[in-house]
């Protein structure tokens, strides 16, 4: 309990340092998020436009598409709001040695590299999100109940670990190949496919994205046990099993790649 | 305190042959190597002790501090530190030492240094009250006022210096490893953070470990030094010892009128002195020759000399310490 | 000529020592975006068999398949990073040490990127020309491979590096103006990516949209080599959209050169 109360005042101040240090370069950071915002919109444009061609897309309309694709952008924003210092782990940290940094604190480094940064671009991709469903709701038929909506605050956060978890044990790779960036590129390149109704996959990829690289959790299952309401054990349960499972895992791998790591220089 | 017991460790390297070909061949078939940057190395140090640590670039420096502070495992060997193996408790362990890394920065860039201050308090738990006594010596020994209201990148190289050790200081370690903390700085800087260096150590009896270039840190800072070499232990012992052992190099000075000195008295030839142990500049009438002693005593090159030629001024200097690191870095021991 | 070649080699072999370094990662990076790929190939496949016809302007199935992999084949040999590079230098006053160098600041980059490409055009190619022709000929019934379109298409992929090469420099001295170049470069390969037709080809856009960004120098990157490659340009139309990849790259190498006087002109003021 004492760690956990540790923690989160760690967190606080780590926030509350970067808030400070957005303040010193606020116009680059409203470009960061029209960014996010950008690329989300011209893939919207491209759904639009390939709907004016075909009324629906294997059964999936336009709303329950952009539905799917909104809901998409909730947890993986999330993470790349909290936990977004993960990527610079694989790109240069360990490349250039300065993880030497996370050793000499008295702090669990994976914790420390995780609050360390917040990185606000994320607002892009959660703004797009949350104004996504809602334009998308209105015209969806939806039955609500309080148990669908305890259901869904649930399963966001796990939906989030699941990309964490990911990235955490993608970055690892780099305390043995001291870059792993792409490595987790590739993986979040995996990810596009969740943003999509899993019907219109062969069942290969249907089979990778669920049990191999889960992303079809992190927003395709969820997002539809919300629209029909069916099979809450597996489109929800599940997402909570495997983004435990996930985050496991990260850490083991994350702790066995520290004592592998290097360093820089002489 | 410090105990360091068979230290190694090894790391894998990819060799690459130059040039386009050898680019396109480690593409398909990369070659590995094992190298061996630290080799079986012992040395004690007592607490309160600064202790000089020095090589070579390359010589393994860095890797033996890493393993001290925790960054890197030992692939063999171990160290204690106040007891402690640094890779098994490493979050207990780093709140008993301050580290100092010369090249790198451990300060928030962006903002304000009394930032980086305050963040660090939460990070090590430092008590309020504790944490101001703590910066008020910090503020008095390395002079940190004048810039501890300014963001951190507009900092010069020695204000970033001085700030650097006072936020490994925060917490007041028992240990401290400076990895090159002169590097780049103008001798008055340079002064001033040696003393700040010295006064910690007296007055809270801090262990230092010092990896420097420099040598006049070592000869103002450390009564005992440890010299590495390719990975391996070459000297351990006091700076008085290490003269007395390799210092027999002499430097002798004097005044002639006679011209060609080098072909008149042909000292090389006369006592068969290998390279390492003789050398002679000649300056206008100034000349200026070092001999090893050990080879020649002092008094018949003097001798010799004085029935060769006719001489003005003369003198006989030992050599310093900086000369003698130049010959044990050049032939190794 | 040759002697000028001379100075510029070793940029050639510091580039690809670079690529052949981090090896690995770059593979990472190519199968991440292949697989950005399948993604696109998927959701074209649900179009196709959702529409229910053949043919979706002027696309069929198969030459959709190929579009998507010509597309990515076409980007990964036109990608140009100079919008990072020289940004980086402008931000961190390092940019100054090129003006006091006896060499061509552009030339050097560029010779240097040309060297990291060498690794693309060996690797990716080779493989991917097969593979595309490979489809081809199963879907069609008949081999299609025309040695004229691809060295044409070759032809055009060099112009197209051209204008990316001399639009991501010009685009670098943005970090006069935005400090946060990662943002900016990101919002430029947005909009970049969709009007140079990689995320939907030009020809599903209404048709004004459509014949408004031929026009652009955005189509003249990814979506013109694809285009020739497969053969959908002919005759005057071929020329035609060549003659203007010429005009852009012109257009983007002055722009910059004058862009790169406007800079130095700022630095002297500035006092470097």
């Amino acid at each position: 309990m004492k760690t956990v109360k540790r923690m989160l005042r760690m967190h606080r101040i780590f926030v509350a340092q970067e808030l400070k240090r957005m303040m010193e370069y606020k116009g680059d950071f409203i470009v960061g998020i029209i960014g996010f915002l950008l690329g989300q919109f011209f893939n919207l444009l491209f759904l639009w436009i390939i709907f004016r061609q075909i009324p629906s897309l294997m059964g999936w309309s336009l709303e329950q598409l952009v539905f799917i694709y909104g809901f998409s952008l909730i947890p993986k924003g999330l993470d790349h709001l909290l936990f977004d210092n993960l990527w610079s782990i694989g790109h240069f940290t360990v490349n250039k040695g300065d993880f030497d940094k996370y050793l000499t604190r008295p702090i669990n480094p994976l914790f420390y590299v995780m609050v360390e940064k917040f990185q606000i671009d994320a607002f892009g991709e959660l703004i797009m999100g949350i104004a996504l469903i809602c334009i998308s709701l209105p015209s969806l038929v939806i039955e609500w109940s309080v148990l669908k909506i305890v259901l869904i605050l649930v399963t966001i956060p796990f939906a989030t670990l699941i990309y964490t978890g990911i990235k955490i044990a993608t970055a690892a790779i780099a305390f043995w190949t001291k870059r792993s960036g792409n490595i987790t590129y590739m993986f979040y390149m995996v990810n596009d496919f969740s943003k999509y109704p899993i019907d219109i996959y062969n069942n290969f990829v249907k089979i990778v994205i669920t049990y191999i690289i889960p992303f079809a959790f992190t927003a395709f299952y969820p997002a539809c046990y919300i629209l029909t309401g069916e099979n809450p054990l597996f489109n929800v349960g599940i997402t909570v099993v495997i983004s435990v499972f996930i985050m496991c895992i990260g850490i083991i791998i994350w702790n066995k790649g520290i004592t592998a790591y290097e360093s820089a220089g002489s | 305190m410090i105990y360091v017991e068979n230290l190694k460790k090894e790391f894998k390297k990819v060799i690459k042959d130059p040039g386009l070909k050898g680019s396109i061949k480690a593409l398909f078939h990369p070659k590995k190597e094992i190298i061996t940057a630290v080799d079986d190395i012992s040395f004690h140090v007592p607490k309160g002790e600064i202790l000089g640590f020095i090589g070579p670039n390359g010589a393994g420096k860095s890797t033996v501090i890493k393993m001290l502070t925790g960054i890197l495992t030992p692939t063999s060997g171990e160290c204690r530190i106040n007891g402690k193996i640094p890779q098994n408790d490493r979050q207990n362990y780093v709140k008993e030492i301050g580290v100092v890394f010369g090249q790198r920065t451990q300060l928030w860039w962006d903002l304000p240094l009394t930032e980086t201050y305050s963040v660090l308090k939460e990070i090590y738990e430092v008590e309020e009250s504790a944490f101001k006594k703590r910066m008020a010596f910090l503020n008095e020994v390395l002079e940190l006022d004048d810039f501890i209201k300014s963001p951190v990148r507009t900092l010069s190289l020695g204000q970033r210096m001085r700030a650097d050790i006072a936020a490994s200081l925060l917490h007041s370690p028992k240990v401290l490893f400076l990895d090159e903390p002169t590097i780049g700085l103008d001798v008055v800087v340079k002064d001033n953070i040696r003393n700040a260096i010295t006064k910690i150590n007296a007055e809270e009896n801090t262990t230092v470990i010092l990896t420097t270039h420099d040598i006049s840190d070592i000869e103002l800072l450390c009564k005992r030094i440890v010299m590495i070499d390719k990975g391996k232990n070459v000297f351990d012992g006091d700076l008085h010892e290490l003269k007395t052992k390799y210092g027999q190099m002499r430097e002798l000075t004097f005044e002639t009128d006679t011209r060609d000195v080098k072909n008149v008295l042909s000292y090389k030839e006369h006592f068969g002195f290998a390279d390492d142990d003789f050398s002679i500049e000649a300056d206008g009438s100034l000349v200026k020759i070092r001999f090893n002693s050990a080879v020649v005593p002092v008094s018949e090159m003097l001798s010799y000399t004085l029935q060769k030629i006719s001489v003005k001024d003369m003198s006989v200097k030992e050599a310093d310490i900086e000369e003698i690191i130049r010959r044990l870095y050049k032939q190794g021991v | 000529m040759r002697k000028k070649f001379k100075i510029y080699k070793p940029f050639i072999n510091a580039g690809l020592q670079e690529a052949t370094t981090y090896r690995a990662n770059w593979i990472f990076f190519m199968l991440g975006n292949i697989l950005g790929c399948f993604v696109s190939y998927f959701i074209w496949n649900a179009v196709f068999i959702s529409s229910g016809g053949e043919n979706l302007n002027g696309f069929t199935m198969p030459q959709m398949v190929v579009y998507i992999f010509l597309m990515f084949l076409t980007t990964s040999l036109i990608s140009s990073g100079g919008t990072y590079d020289i940004g980086e230098e402008i931000r961190d006053g390092s940019i100054a040490m090129r003006m006091i160098k006896p060499i061509s600041y552009n030339a050097t980059f560029l010779f240097q990127e040309i060297g990291n490409k060498i690794m693309t055009i060996c690797v990716l190619i080779i493989p991917m020309v097969i593979g595309v022709e490979i489809c081809r000929t199963v879907f069609m019934g008949s081999v299609q491979f025309n040695i004229a379109g691809f060295l044409l298409y070759i032809v055009s992929c060099v112009f197209a590096y051209l204008i990316n090469f001399f639009f991501n420099i010009c685009f670098g001295f943005i970090a006069f103006i935005i400090k946060y170049l990662w943002g900016a470069n990101m919002m430029k390969n947005c909009i970049v990516g969709f009007l140079s037709g990689s995320v939907i080809p030009l020809s599903f856009l209404p048709d004004i949209l459509e014949r408004i960004f031929l026009f652009l120098p955005f189509a003249s990157l990814n979506y013109t080599p694809v285009m020739i490659y497969m053969g959908m340009y002919s005759g005057l139309e071929l020329l035609f959209y060549m003659g203007l990849q010429l005009f852009w790259v012109m257009a983007f190498w002055g722009l910059s050169k004058l862009l790169w006087h406007i800079a130095t002109k700022r630095l002297c003021v500035q006092g470097g």
